[in-house]
């Protein structure tokens, strides 16, 4: 048998090198006597060569294994020591300990806050069984800007037809109805939905049942479901409750079911009524009314339930010659519950994110500013025989430990903070079943918020630490004698945090001004002591007597001490509410030149003047325009610059499809409401005088003369009662709240990204503080001769402001540089400023080089004053 | 020597592993070098402890890191030719263990004696 094969050699160099270096030689001649023994007898070469392989891999996995016990044994001894150093160490230095666990804990307080918020909206998913499945449906015309409109009952009926990619598809409404309490008519929540609702969202009744495919027809038993606290509130959590009859609208409900507690959809209401497929089917097809909501095939898309009800509505547009221009939108819920907030949320992920960078970076500062300035110390410990692993474990152990301090006390202040988001971003922009009910310490606490955040802390603390431990640990003093190199890598810390704090000051600066634009616009009427409500349901009386009562409710409520004036509209501004018209626009002969579909409103006498709503040409609507026949309309700015761009809107004839608003002249152009909120463009409106058809049930604006409008509700439905106690009053709202939810998501962006531009201004003058102040205690002896030998403590203390004053202005000018390329990225969530704002871009500068030299002074300042006497005898 | 190494007293290497053992008494009968170790432990062991280069020289290793053996001289390679061959002794540290290992034996063996174990085997 000749010599081993060379591959065996090649296995020594698994071995640790020490291994390889004490036996290595030795180890290949044994195995070459092996293979050399092996030649008069023993196994053959093939097996003695993968014996040999295997025993060679087996003990170098050994040695190396061997080696790490032994290591992790060693590692593993003097903790307690180390720890008891440690917290010696810090308390020796508690500005820089405190220092370090403030950034952590702020950081990971913002953290664990807003990421738990935006989790809990812009993240959450509806936890209905199979919820990624329920998509909402729209009517969508891009063209008459209406993107994403409701559907009528037909034309429900027809696309429920004619659906593929869905299982099921319900109509949804959500209505209110009259319930008589104690004699007195209330008006009560109620959601209105087709029987398929709950084959889309599938709920386990808590008592009774669900809607069933025998509650179709209009011919079956009136039946009610109702909510779970209603059972419970209203109905004494009666057992026997199914079977009871509720006096719904004048008409005996059964109750079938009591619905699971905690079971809402889009908002929480007490009780549930089927929408009867054949009152569906005889409805007007233009009427429109309704939301749907699918539930996708398994498989199917969104996109694919557009185009199959796109068809679906291509064959109704054939059959009626209706809907020209429409087609159909599924989306998911989800994302239609998220759409108005998720521009919030992004900015401010966005900007807490930037926040968490800045904190990253101050602490990168802090560590290496500790570890040059004990380079000393560890110099003196190396030279003494300091094992390198035992003085990085002293360092990684004290990293570590205000890691965990700074985790503990943010985790700690999280839930107020998320207490304090909650309270700038308003409820309602939150997905009602998830965000706002969790309580804020569970919300904070959830495993995924509170490890991320924690394990954000001590990693990013230890990770950002490592290179400064490293180089101290093995060269100790000598890492950081050089001064030219030394203070290089602090010096564009201090730079990258500056810069990124100026980002945040810059994008503070844009949402204030954005909102502050917003929260001035005019939006069309006065606000300030103007009461809403609803109050009506007279549909069942003949036309004239609705508009009779209307008349004696105003005369009513205007005869009361307190009130200035009061005036109706059928639906109150600023609560959401469409209502549109097919709008004929006529020549001065009455002949039809075009239509289009319009916004419009039926209004009373006094409307435009007790809402303050302003008249910009022509007149409003007088006395005599609300008797008899209306004849008389006024358009508003948007519908005037619309279809008469050359400005002579007063004067021109119109129709509508309504058979009572025939034939009318516009009197007068009012100012635009922004009832959209202050950046959507408001819609074009057509006013008419009520008289004509008014609606049963009708918004009305009550001006009160002096004191806050709520505190007049009361005494406003008493007045509404004396004239007919049996008509329902329901929501006073004062216009200033309805106004105000318009502008909440902008005036939210502003709080937080402000708060949060606060929060890195103070970060960033602390990582300026803690480079000038080292810079001036490793100056000390030199700082202490120079003023021996005559320096001015004033030239001394500009010297020191001079050299941090350019990387202040470096710093600065980098952020607003990327803070203009922020601003332009963002603007679409800017409302009338321009991304390169000069107000906000000077600003966040004069407030970055505020707070960078204020932190530059209180050093510089000791430099100056250093006991030259001191200085010499610490030498 | 690693200094995170804790130092283990002669108890604590107690009982010694049969290849230890053997390896040891034949160290304590003098200094030899590695390839004549692992035959005579294959040898003096009837084969029962055949040892290949990887598993002798982690033995050795771990003996020489516990202080029970070191090597002691490098004597010329008798062929002639590659480098020269080191030899490894017993330290009076690895005696001790060694003589106390065997006490324990002894002592396991007067159990099985007077317990007739022995008798007719």
């Amino acid at each position: 048998m000749s010599g081993p094969p060379r591959l065996l050699r090649v296995l020594l160099c698994l071995y640790p090198a020490a291994h390889r270096r004490a036996y290595g030689q030795e180890m290949w001649a044994a195995v070459r006597h092996r293979f050399e023994a092996g030649r008069a007898e023993g196994p053959s070469r093939l097996r003695l060569t993968a014996w040999t392989a295997a025993d060679l891999s087996w003990s170098a996995a050994k040695m190396w294994t061997r080696g790490w016990r032994g290591t992790m044994t060693g590692m593993t001894r003097g903790w307690g020591i180390d720890l008891r150093f440690v917290a010696r160490t810090l308390r020796r230095t508690p500005g820089y300990a405190l220092t370090a666990v403030v950034v952590l804990a702020g950081a990971v307080a913002v953290d664990a806050a807003v990421f738990s918020f935006v989790r809990g909206t812009l993240l959450a998913r509806p936890h209905y069984p199979g919820a990624d499945r329920i998509v909402v449906v729209w009517g969508s015309n891009p063209v008459d800007g209406q993107l994403r409109d409701v559907v009528s009952g037909p034309n429900y009926i027809d696309l429920r037809a004619s659906m593929r990619s869905l299982e099921a598809l319900s109509a949804f409404h959500s209505d209110n109805a009259i319930l008589l309490v104690d004699g007195r008519p209330t008006v009560i929540d109620v959601e209105s939905v087709s029987v398929d609702f709950f084959d889309i969202v599938p709920v386990q009744p808590y008592l009774g049942r669900v809607f069933e495919e025998g509650d179709r027809s209009s011919s079956a038993p009136q039946i009610v479901l109702v909510s779970w606290d209603y059972w419970q509130d209203v109905l004494g959590g009666d057992a026997g409750v199914i079977g009871r009859s509720l006096p719904l609208d004048g008409e005996p409900h059964t109750i079938v079911g009591v619905l699971p507690e905690g079971f809402e959809f889009v908002r929480e209401v007490p009780l549930w009524r089927p929408l009867r497929d054949d009152v569906l089917a005889a409805d007007e097809r233009t009427r429109i009314h309704y939301h749907l909501f699918g539930r996708l095939r398994p498989g199917a898309t969104p996109a694919d339930a557009t185009r199959d009800l796109t068809d679906g509505l291509a064959a109704i547009r054939e059959r009626t010659g209706q809907f020209r221009g429409w087609a159909m939108l599924a989306e998911p819920l989800h994302e239609a519950s998220v759409m108005a907030v998720r521009p919030v949320l992004v900015s401010v992920a966005a900007a807490v994110t930037l926040v968490l960078l800045i904190a990253l970076v101050n602490l990168a500062t802090l560590f290496r500013i500790r570890a040059m300035s004990r380079s000393d110390e560890l110099a003196v410990r190396l030279a003494l025989g300091g094992g390198r692993g035992r003085i990085a474990r002293v360092l990684a152990l004290e990293v570590g430990s205000l890691a965990l301090m700074g985790a503990a006390v943010g985790l700690a202040v999280a839930p107020f903070l998320l207490a304090r988001v909650r309270e700038m971003v308003p409820l309602w922009i939150a997905i009602p079943d998830s965000a706002a009910r969790v309580p804020v310490l569970r919300a904070v606490l959830d495993p995924q918020v509170a490890l991320g955040s924690v394990l954000l802390a001590v990693v990013g603390a230890v990770a950002l630490a490592a290179p400064s431990l490293v180089t101290a640990s093995r060269r100790g003093g000598a890492a950081w004698a050089g001064r030219g190199g030394t203070h290089r890598g602090t010096r564009w810390l201090v730079i990258a945090e500056l810069a990124l704090a100026t980002v945040l000051c810059v994008g503070a600066g844009l949402t204030t001004r954005s909102a502050e634009r917003m929260l001035a616009t005019d939006v069309g009427l006065e606000d300030e002591g103007l009461l809403t409500l609803y109050f009506g349901d007279v549909w069942e009386r003949p036309i004239p007597g609705q508009v009779a009562y209307f008349e004696d409710v105003v005369r009513a409520v205007e005869g009361m001490p307190g009130v200035a004036s009061a005036g109706l509209m059928d639906y109150v501004p600023f609560e959401g509410e469409d209502d549109f018209a097919r709008i004929y626009f006529l020549d001065s002969d009455g002949e039809e030149l075009s239509n289009l579909r319009e916004q419009w409103r039926r209004v009373g006498e006094g409307a435009f003047e007790t809402a303050g709503m302003r008249v910009l040409s022509g007149r409003l609507l007088e006395p005599d325009d609300f008797r008899g026949t209306p004849r008389s309309v006024v358009v508003n700015e948007s519908f005037a610059r619309k279809h008469y761009p050359e400005g002579r809107a007063v004067g021109e004839l119109l129709s509508t499809h309504n058979a009572a608003y025939r034939d009318m002249r516009v009197v007068g152009v009012v100012a635009d409401l922004h009832d959209l909120g202050p950046a959507t463009p408001p819609p074009p409106m057509l006013y008419v005088p009520l008289q004509g058809d008014p609606r049963g049930t009708t918004g009305m604006f009550v001006r009160v003369a002096s004191g806050q409008p709520l505190e007049l509700a009361e005494a406003v439905r008493e007045a509404i009662w004396s004239v007919d106690p049996s008509q329902p009053v329901d929501a006073f709202v004062p216009m200033t709240e309805l106004v105000g939810a318009w502008v909440a998501i902008p005036r939210a962006t502003r709080s937080l990204v402000s708060a949060l531009a606060a929060f890195s201004l103070i970060l960033a003058a602390l990582g300026v503080f803690g480079v000038v102040a080292y810079a001036v205690r490793s100056r000390t002896a030199e700082l202490g001769i120079r003023l021996a030998l005559g320096a001015s403590p004033r030239r001394i203390e500009r010297e020191m402001m001079g050299t941090t004053a350019v990387l202040v202005g470096v710093g600065v000018a980098l952020g607003l540089a990327a803070g203009a390329l922020a601003g332009r990225a963002a603007s679409a969530l800017l409302f009338q400023v321009r991304p390169l704002d000069p107000i906000s871009l000077a600003g966040a500068a004069i407030a970055m080089l505020a707070a960078a030299l204020f932190a530059t002074w209180l050093p510089a300042r000791r430099a100056g004053r250093v006991d030259p006497r001191e200085a010499i005898r610490a030498l | 020597m690693d200094l995170t190494r804790k130092t283990l007293s002669v108890e604590e290497h107690l009982p010694l592993k049969p290849a230890q053992q053997l390896a040891l008494l034949l160290l304590a009968e003098g200094p030899t070098y590695g390839v004549a170790l692992m035959e005579a432990l294959e040898e003096r062991s009837g084969g029962a402890i055949r040892l290949n280069a990887g598993s002798l020289y982690r033995l050795l290793a771990s003996l020489v890191d516990d202080g029970l053996v070191e090597p002691t001289e490098e004597v010329a390679n008798p062929s002639g030719a590659g480098a020269p061959r080191k030899l490894y002794g017993l330290t009076s540290f690895g005696r001790e263990v060694l003589a106390a290992e065997a006490r324990r034996q002894a002592g396991l063996l007067d159990m099985a004696r007077a317990l007739r174990l022995l008798e007719g085997s």
